[in-house]
């Protein structure tokens, strides 16, 4: 990314223009990922409520920001690092817009839940890691403002870490029901909001590859760890994986 | 994503058909051209871009020993065309034009027929052997340049009197007439309207399948969209040449980065 501007400035407007509802859209996002766990933790349904409706903002953010990347290219036919701007934008809209979309399904079950005996220690757990992959996407966001490919590799490495929380969960889950069959309900909602938060993970590693991407025009490398095994797990065996 | 095989039509060869090695070339004092150095491949339209003034057109008229012709200008190093030295003494300079052909910024047809436009060159070069040949070469020259149809029944007329596309692509064909190896185009498109840069652009990209096509350009959009390499000249430097996708969307010079997103560099 070059510092000096556009001989044309309007050019500089109209790219700081999409870039600034990006980090708009991530703060909205942001505060849905707190929001929603909080939710879940505190059974505040007027909270969830706010999640659920606010959803919609962010929805709009992303329209708004399909249409102005499209004038943008239209008019400007951006090259070199501008392109890479204006392609990035666009992908990292999307992952916002995906992971507003999961924040809005956690607050539905959050509703759902509060209806039901909460189940010890569960949506704390939740909650931490809903943090976790918010200070992901937070630090992300602050990559993309400072075009700082090695923050964002940072950010990358850390999902490693939320696919580790959500395995724990997952197990953790998984024995409550073995438990007692009446937890099921419960941890089945649970089960789907801590996937939930894990596929967020997921979407801010990818928005952190865009950054990459757009400091340095290159991809990183593509054998990104994968520390999710719950795919392997014997769902019967209530002690499988426990090491 | 630009090492997409799919992403351009596939360069049939690779082999080298220009190779200038240490150029330099002088006006009287002014240093035009800096110690250049490049391999231009066969069949593929090469671009070179660069602000006013960087020495694309000295660059380009040194291919074709087009420099000669002016008083003051000085070239030295080595310039191959398939490995033999243009700048040999025994090189005729007029042979080497019909074998490097230029089309220019202007559309410049001769004040004569169609017919005699691109009857000039292989009468002078002894092409043809009698009028029935010297018809055949005219009829492919127009069809290669894209202009047959619209000329066929009217051979006869002035050149001077067709469209400025017309006359374009008229020009095209004239420098094809001669058989070229490689075509140099100087701004092509620039005297033209989008439609008729549309065609010329259409006509180069079917150039590529027998002649090198090195052309100069002051569009950006035209260098992406006509050629698979581009070279950026800045003061007489060559400052980055690679593949057109590359220079795009991730050059790796700072120049290159300013001036093709339109920035103070
Ligand atoms: N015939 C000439 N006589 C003297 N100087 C020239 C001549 N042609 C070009 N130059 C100088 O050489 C430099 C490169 O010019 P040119 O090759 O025309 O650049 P470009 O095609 O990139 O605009 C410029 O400084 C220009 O003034
Ligand atoms: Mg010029």
């Amino acid at each position: 990314m070059t510092d000096s501007q556009h001989i044309v400035s309007s050019y500089d407007r109209d790219l700081e223009g999409v870039q600034a509802l990006i980090i708009k859209m991530g703060g909205l996002v942001e505060t849905a990922i707190l929001d929603c766990a909080k939710a879940l933790e505190l059974r505040d349904e007027e909270l969830a409520e706010r999640v659920r409706k606010g959803d919609k903002a962010i929805d709009a953010l992303m329209e708004q920001i399909n249409e102005e990347t499209a004038f943008v290219i239209a008019r400007r036919a951006p090259a070199a690092s501008d392109l890479r701007v204006v392609l990035s934008v666009m992908k990292m809209s999307n992952n916002l817009e995906r992971i507003g979309d999961y924040a809005k399904n956690i607050a539905k079950r959050a509703g759902v839940l509060l209806q039901m005996t909460p189940i010890d220690g569960a949506s704390g757990a939740v909650r931490r890691m809903a943090r976790e992959v918010e200070l992901m996407l937070k630090d992300a966001l602050d990559a993309y403002i400072q075009r700082d490919p090695e923050l964002a590799q940072v950010v990358s490495n850390r999902d490693k870490e939320v696919d580790q929380m959500y395995n724990a969960l997952f197990r953790e889950f998984l024995t409550f029901m073995m438990e007692d069959p009446r937890n099921i309900t419960a941890c089945m909602h649970l089960h789907f909001i801590a996937k939930n938060i894990e596929r967020m993970g997921d979407h801010v590693t990818a928005l952190a590859e865009q950054v990459i991407y757009v400091s340095t025009g290159k991809m990183p490398e593509e054998d990104r760890p994968k520390a999710d095994s719950t795919p392997y797990e014997i769902h019967g065996d209530p002690m499988a994986g426990k090491d | 994503m630009y090492d997409n095989p799919n992403l351009e039509r596939k360069v049939a060869q690779q082999d080298t058909k220009i190779s200038a090695r240490n150029v330099q070339v002088f006006y009287g004092d002014t240093h035009a051209i800096k110690d250049v150095n490049i391999e231009i491949p066969s069949r593929t339209v090469t671009a070179f871009i660069g602000p006013s003034g960087c020495g694309k057109s000295t660059f380009l008229r040194c291919l074709n020993r087009m420099n000669d012709t002016i008083d003051i200008c000085r070239v030295e190093g080595d310039i191959d065309l398939d490995g033999e030295n243009i700048y040999d003494k025994r090189v005729d300079p007029v042979q080497l034009r019909a074998k490097v052909g230029m089309v220019f910024q202007k559309p410049n047809p001769f004040p004569k027929s169609i017919y005699d436009n691109i009857a000039y060159g292989p009468r002078i070069h002894g092409l043809a052997k009698n009028k029935a040949d010297l018809d055949e070469i005219v009829e492919k020259a127009l069809r290669r340049g894209a202009i047959w149809n619209e000329v066929k029944d009217r051979l006869h007329a002035p050149g001077t009197g067709l469209s400025g596309g017309q006359q374009q692509r008229l020009c095209i064909a004239r420098a094809v007439a001669t058989e070229p190896e490689v075509l140099l185009m100087d701004e092509p498109c620039s005297a033209l309207d989008p439609i008729a840069t549309s065609q010329v652009e259409e006509l180069i990209d079917e150039l590529r399948d027998q002649y090198s096509v090195v052309i100069v350009t002051h569009s950006m959009q035209q260098a992406a969209r006509v050629s698979q390499k581009t070279a950026f000249f800045h003061l007489g430097n060559l400052v980055e040449y690679g593949d057109t996708g590359q220079i795009f969307t991730n050059p790796q010079d700072s120049r290159t980065e300013s001036y093709i997103t339109g920035r103070i560099g």
